[in-house]
């Protein structure tokens, strides 16, 4: 059975003063109020409300795939839930995803695709939840401004923010930014996804009736309504950095007054820096001359073993093994010390090593 | 952040036992001490009632939906109520999308009965034409965050929705045979408000309102629904924990005097609309 009280359904989209029933121009978008990091589980997370539409986002990963068989060996793949809330339409909707929800999944995956780096990911995955907790019109544009935020907030790397915002057409009147009942009566949607960087489209659809020029103004109401919603995420980004550096901030002053003030560092004994210093560069001439006698040892090590007449056990090895290193490191270092005293610009260092 | 895969190291485990045991909690909160409740009712303009739940972090949604349907045959001339719960994928990395799980549905029919149970809504005021048209009242809680104790989180955004509902009032048509709208919107008749009260047990340990650290290594818990008359409505045990007969009288004690204090100060029947 149907619910009580039905939708209205009047054609009538226009004021009498030429403004839009919410008071709008034609080329002016609806509010729109943006947070980022609400969801302390999740990776990065945002909400958006753009008219009367309100929307939770939430990104998690890059992580691991499941189930398995979907990951790819050479890229990452990006996974999008757009689901609604039963409660966010007027007439409620069953929890279970229908065919639309996977349609606008898809079609905001492929909106996002474009400005990720999904190569720099292989095997993983980056799952991004879209819940819409309201439902105003124009919710597919919504929720890509809304995953672009949260992405931006989990820390990926994108090529741009994007952002989503619809143009259509009402009364024989081209407007932007469509609400609920204007998408519903209204002669033409037409949603898009504006890359910001480079003005790109990464998502259109398109229902309805539109002129060619039309369409032109369309798209020019769609770029300027994007410029003023991207101004809007970037404070929303900045915000959150400023109030985490501001906090810092506190803490460190407050750090500061609780920590009785450090004594002057006493700079270092001027003995222990040199005797440290020669110690490095003997350890560097050590590393040189040491590979060649290591060949000679092993060599004598098995004339030792030939000559003998019984066969010598491997602790015996050991012991001779361990003697023989023994004199050689002694070699090693006289001859270390004569390359020292040969060479005259390391007199001063071997002056010191005797002091 | 917590770790995702619902393992606690054996460090954070043994810490948190021995806070407890010196009757200390990780968040810093006393054993019987409940965390912060905010509440912001009608964020959704679609919905008959809305409200958003904050328990510390844990967050919840939930809207209030309705329909004409035809009553259950037992119970002709009442209406229905049937709550929903959704482990949305947003709230936690442990949750995924699909078909409800079951700690789902177990947490719906926890706040269902605790609504049930209570003398809480007026079924009979429900009923448009006995055997033919009730109204079914949809109440679909969404998690959007988890940080523990979803159940006390959802019984609040549940009765909190239902008090800031506004439902069109129907009479019935008896020539089409059907409920038709008489022009009027009002608010449900709730009589009695049920809160939910949740202990946690490690051990010998027992404390309510478990944080999700908590709640990953607790034995078990129990909730408690206590309605305004200071009676125990809804019991519901959790997980493999057993109790003693003692403890259990003991707690629901505690869970009357704490639902007492939580009913004061969060004063529900202010999110009620003026009309």
């Amino acid at each position: 059975m149907p619910v009580l009280v039905p939708e209205p359904h009047d054609p009538v989209c226009f004021r009498k003063d030429g403004k839009r029933l919410d008071g709008r121009d034609v080329d002016e978008p609806r509010p729109f109020s943006c947070e980022v990091g609400v969801i302390k589980n999740a990776q990065g997370s945002s909400v958006v409300r753009h008219g009367g539409n309100l929307i939770c986002c939430a990104v998690y990963g890059p992580r691991e795939v499941h189930p398995r068989h979907l990951a790819k060996p050479d890229r990452g793949i990006l996974r999008v839930y757009y689901r609604m809330a039963t409660f966010s339409v007027h007439d409620r909707k069953s929890p279970a995803p229908n065919r639309r929800d996977n349609e606008i999944s898809k079609v905001i995956r492929e909106a996002i695709e474009p400005v990720l780096f999904l190569e720099a990911y292989p095997d993983s995955q980056i799952e991004v939840f879209i819940q819409i907790m309201a439902a105003d019109g124009g919710t597919r544009c919504a929720s890509t401004t809304a995953a672009s935020l949260a992405l931006a907030d989990a820390g990926i790397p994108m090529r741009s923010m994007i952002v989503g915002i619809a143009a259509g057409k009402a009364q024989d009147k081209v407007i932007l930014d469509l609400g609920d009942k204007e998408d519903k009566v209204g002669q033409a949607d037409v949603p898009a996804v504006v890359v910001m960087k480079d003005k790109t489209i990464s998502l259109l659809q398109f229902d309805g009736e539109m002129s060619i020029e039309e369409m032109k103004l369309g798209f020019k109401y769609i770029l300027k309504g994007a410029e003023v919603i991207y101004q809007k995420q970037l404070e929303a980004l900045k915000g959150k950095y400023e109030a985490i550096q501001l906090q810092a901030q506190k803490e460190s002053e407050e750090y500061q007054k609780m920590v009785p003030k450090l004594t002057q560092e006493k700079p270092l004994p001027p003995s222990d820096t040199v005797v440290s210093e020669k110690i490095g560069e003997i350890k560097v001439n050590n590393d040189e001359e040491v590979q060649k006698p290591t060949k000679e040892l092993k060599k004598e090590h098995k004339k030792e073993t030939k000559k003998g007449t019984k066969k010598p056990t491997k602790k015996d090895i050991k012991k001779e093994t361990k003697k023989v290193t023994k004199k050689k490191t002694e070699e090693i270092a006289q001859k270390i010390n004569g390359t020292i005293e040969n060479d005259p610009k390391k007199e001063n260092d071997k002056g010191a090593k005797s002091k | 952040m917590i770790d995702v895969n619902q393992v606690v190291s054996s460090l954070e485990r043994n810490y948190i036992l021995k806070l407890l045991k010196e009757g200390k909690r990780i968040d810093g909160r006393d054993l019987f001490e409940l965390r912060e409740v905010k509440i912001k009712t009608n964020f959704s303009p679609k919905a008959e009632g809305s409200a958003d739940v904050f328990l510390g972090d844990t967050r919840v949604m939930c809207g209030i939906k309705y329909d004409i349907g035809k009553p259950y045959s037992d119970n002709p001339d009442k209406g229905v109520c049937t709550v929903m719960s959704e482990y949305v994928p947003i709230a936690s990395p442990m949750f995924e999308s699909g078909p409800p799980r079951e700690d789902s549905i177990q947490l719906a029919r926890v706040v269902d009965r605790g609504i049930r149970h209570t003398n809480c809504l007026e079924y009979h005021e429900l009923c448009v034409e006995p055997g033919k048209a009730v109204y079914i009242l949809f109440v679909d809680c969404y998690m959007m965050d988890y940080f523990g104790n979803l159940t006390d989180a959802a019984a609040i955004a549940a009765i909190a929705a239902l008090l800031s509902a506004k439902i069109p009032g129907a009479k019935w048509d008896s020539e089409k045979e059907e409920a038709v709208w008489d022009g009027t919107i009002k608010p449900l008749t709730i009589h009695e408000i049920p809160l939910s009260i949740t202990f946690g047990r490690v051990g010998d340990v027992i404390f309510v309102d478990p944080y999700l650290p908590e709640e990953l290594i607790m034995d078990g818990s129990i909730a408690f629904a206590v309605d305004e008359k200071k009676q125990i409505t809804s019991i519901q045990k959790y997980g493999s924990a057993t109790w003693t007969v003692e403890e259990i009288m003991e707690i629901s004690q505690k869970a009357i005097e704490i639902s007492d204090d939580l009913r004061a100060k969060l004063n529900l029947r202010q999110y009620t609309p003026k009309i």
